[in-house]
């Protein structure tokens, strides 16, 4: 964690001194000064394969990586979750369900067609006009998106929508021209962004070259970045170990020894916006009684799975929201008393409880050993569990029938907000075919925390998950820990608590 | 001769419509809901319904395996859920990977079993034969991630002869190919040994001999010819089982060949593409029956078909 600190705060100074000089350097910096600054390739070995390049098709993180690096959006999300300009320059809530956004002027696209407001305008209504998009659901809110001459779009919502600019992190804003033929367009991309789409060999790798007119000054510090596509973590590692690849994702706890003693591999790790959540079935008997539920957080040692199974990499959890978001709260660490757990049980009259724990095959690292450790613990005040380890598929179908007491799952904030969480998971109708949770003063608390009011959604949150807290809907064990590898001649490199690996300010 | 490849293709015809069939139910029997695997954890009820009538999941299943039985016969395999793009193009995008891994992989069995085979039964009972047999038995034993794993640590990582991973040009070719041929190569290896030996020890051969033919022409003529038979049946059910893809293989070395496509297509219930693979190895498996079939009529000049 020190290790990373400190490269961060390199990162930030050089960041302030080239944001420093570009602010005093006049615009047009000579050509071969620009020319210098950029050179080489960054090659980075990431664990998904992308299966599109459309920015609405998908909420695959590593094509989110890709997308990053050839599409803008109009809202950044900085590393701690500030959202910060990118082609909208400012935006204003106009009321609490009607959002204005500046554009940046000046733009281009990468076939040389500026980015304006009708960009906007097709980017944000497509989202949510085509339903056969997977991230359309997100945008059915909208009511309305209107230009406002050709720099400004004036967004207008059915109901208030809060995290509308974080759900916008995620939407790279395309050229209305790709209207006329999605399909080749996706094939060959255009967008603002910092580097241009060069090649893809489907299945094995993406190719991007620089972008020298790209709009924010010193930026991209390389002439091609590649992304190969290595979903097994042990060829990844081998891959950076043999000096292939300059930087790794998702490297799990017990490869950082091996890797931090590989010549020229160096290793970071942050923390993510995920926490692990063990879900319950709360319409069925017996895990619906809270009691037992209680019981069951009490004979959870979190501090041994973190410690022995996790290797240190994971954080005690606080709150359901991980730090770093709107709505965290500290509300202190669960505590571990077995004696408690088992006099609970006893006043309750729950004697032989036995549940079904379905885990979805091979999803999150560790969890079988997890889960079977949690389970010896639970046997020790009395409770047997049966784990089901099923295929993805056939879990998500147990799950949805309501065939299941514990659902081993987890919950990656992606648009760094918590709305989608609570509105999903804590009310009644999108709960429905999930947990079964019912509760209508949290359920207005999750619709009041949507207005776009910072403060008002931090006190919003902060109650509602002193209920959650309370109640214990379900178990979060801990929040994850984002670990990567990268070579030591990347400089700048900012390890994600997102999962995503930007590279367009990183040099070589 | 003529009769016998119509009776063959007609056969051919009906196993492939038996496939289709059984590919279509199973997938739509098995448990499981493409939208579902599609979208997010948290994607709401409705936008999951929405998908699925969007991917035609929400029509009867006759309905369905109409639909798709007329747009096959046209050539078209449907859209792929997961890719967004025709299924056939997925499939065809990777059967460049899939081909040259074979391709490698079987050039290897062939030339390294054989040889070994002849060697080993020549000098049968010879430090060549414990030696040969000694690496066939390892080669069907050492299982293939091992294998692979190990070789990319000596070759990729310690001695950085080779890359480690992907698909970028011959030499990413070489250690997904050695790994992936190690099995066959024994199984051949072990074949070509026994079945010569049986020849060797016919009465032919033995003519051969006394009639002052070179020992070479006597094995490689007149022994290999005949002992062939049994390997090439192992080795059109090698090349059928290869261009189905090697899942192991491929996850080690990222390869993005058909087999690892079949697995994610499946776990993501991708419909189209685990139809159009299965229908298109089918055709594939059943095309190189027909060759071996028919090859053995030229080693062997007693098969004939009527």
């Amino acid at each position: 964690m020190r290790e990373r600190r400190s490269q961060l705060s390199r990162f930030s100074r050089r960041q302030f001194l080239i944001g420093g000089s570009a602010a005093v350097a006049p615009a047009g910096l000579p050509g071969w000064a620009r020319a210098q600054a950029r050179r080489g390739e960054i090659v980075a070995g990431v664990s998904e394969r992308a299966l599109t390049l459309d920015p609405a098709n998908h909420y695959s993180i590593s094509a989110t990586s890709v997308c990053r690096h050839m599409y803008d959006p109009l809202v950044d999300v900085t590393n701690d979750s500030k959202f910060v300009p990118a082609l909208a320059e400012t935006w204003q809530v106009v009321n609490n369900t009607t959002w204005r956004f500046t554009l940046r002027k000046g733009v281009t696209f990468h076939d040389g067609s500026p980015f304006t407001a009708d960009s906007a305008v097709y980017t944000i209504k497509r989202a949510r006009d085509n339903t056969k998009l997977i991230k359309s659901f997100v945008y059915q809110d909208i009511e309305d998106v209107r230009k406002e001459g050709d720099h400004a779009v004036t967004v207008a919502t059915k109901r208030p929508f809060g995290s509308l600019p974080a759900h916008l992190t995620m939407l790279g804003m395309l050229p209305p021209s790709a209207a006329a033929n999605e399909d080749a367009f996706f094939q060959k991309p255009i967008g603002t962004g910092p580097f241009r789409f060069a090649s893809w060999t489907h299945g094995d790798h993406i190719v991007m070259t620089a972008n020298p007119s790209y709009w924010k000054p010193g930026v991209p510090k390389v002439e091609k970045v590649t992304f190969r596509f290595i979903p097994e973590i042990s060829t990844r590692a081998a891959a950076i170990r043999a000096g292939e690849l300059h930087v790794i994702d998702r490297v799990p706890p017990d490869l950082v020894q091996t890797l931090k003693g590989s010549p020229g591999v160096r290793v970071l790790d942050t923390p993510s916006v995920e926490a692990q959540r063990w879900i319950f079935q709360l319409a069925k008997e017996p895990v619906k009684d809270a009691r037992l539920r209680k019981a069951i957080s009490l004979a959870i040692d979190r501090n041994v799975i973190i410690k022995e199974f996790l290797l240190g990499y994971g954080r005690p959890v606080v709150s359901p929201v991980p730090p770093g978001l709107i709505g965290h709260t500290n509300l202190g660490q669960k505590p571990y008393d077995p004696d408690k757990a088992r006099q609970i049980l006893k006043q309750a009259g729950l004697q032989n409880v036995q549940l079904d724990w379905v885990l979805m095959k091979d999803l999150y690292p560790k969890q079988l050993e997890i889960t079977q450790a949690v389970a010896a613990m639970l046997g020790e005040v009395g409770i047997k569990v049966n784990i089901k380890n099923l295929e993805i598929a056939t879990a998500r179908e147990a799950r949805t029938a309501g065939t299941y007491d514990m659902f081993y799952s987890g919950w990656a904030h992606m648009p760094h907000d918590p709305d989608w969480y609570f509105g999903q998971w804590f009310t009644k109708a999108g709960a429905e075919k999930l947990t079964r949770f019912s509760d209508a003063r949290v359920e207005q608390l999750v619709a009041e925390g949507r207005v776009p009011d910072a403060k008002v959604r931090q006190q919003k949150y902060e109650e509602l998950q002193r209920i959650l807290w309370e109640e214990e809907p379900e178990i979060w064990p801990y929040y994850s820990v984002a670990i990567y590898a990268i070579s030591d001649k990347l400089k700048g490199y900012e390890a994600r608590g997102d999962y995503y690996v930007l590279l367009s300010e990183v040099t070589i | 001769m003529r009769a016998y490849l119509f009776r063959r293709l007609g056969q051919a015809a009906l196993t492939l419509a038996g496939v289709s069939v059984l590919v279509f139910v199973i997938l739509r029997v098995i448990p499981g809901d493409p939208a579902k695997m599609l979208l997010p954890e948290g994607a709401p009820q409705s936008a999951v319904d929405e998908l699925n009538r969007h991917l035609g999941l929400r029509e009867p299943l006759w309905v369905q395996y109409g639909i798709f039985l007329r747009s096959v016969v046209r050539g078209d395999f449907g859209q792929s859920f997961q890719y967004r793009s025709p299924a056939l193009r997925v499939v065809v995008e990777r059967l460049p990977a899939t081909l040259q891994l074979t391709l490698a992989a079987m050039t290897l069995t062939v030339v390294a079993g054989v040889s070994i085979g002849i060697v080993a039964a020549v000098r049968r009972g010879t430090g060549y034969d414990y030696a040969g047999t000694g690496l066939a038995v390892l080669g069907q034993s050492l299982p293939n991630f091992w294998l692979g794993i190990m070789l990319v640590l000596l070759f990729g990582v310690t001695l950085r002869w080779l890359p480690t991973s992907g698909f970028q040009g011959w030499t990413y070719l070489v250690l997904p190919s050695v790994t992936l041929a190690a099995f066959p190569t024994a199984l051949v290896a072990r074949l070509t040994r026994s079945s010569l030996l049986e020849i060797l020890a016919q009465e032919y051969i033995r003519t051969g001999r006394a009639k002052g033919l070179a020992e070479q022409v006597v094995v490689l003529r007149h022994a290999l010819k005949n002992a062939t038979i049994p390997v090439l049946t192992v080795i059109g059910l090698q090349i059928g089982t290869l261009l189905g893809g090697a899942v192991i293989t491929e996850s080690i070395f990222a390869w993005p060949g058909m087999g690892k496509l079949t697995v994610d297509a499946i776990f993501f219930r991708d419909f189209p593409v685990v139809q159009t693979i299965l229908i298109l190895s089918a055709t594939i498996f059943i095309l190189i029956n027909l060759v071996v079939d028919l090859l053995y009529t030229v080693l062997d000049p007693r098969i004939r078909y009527g």
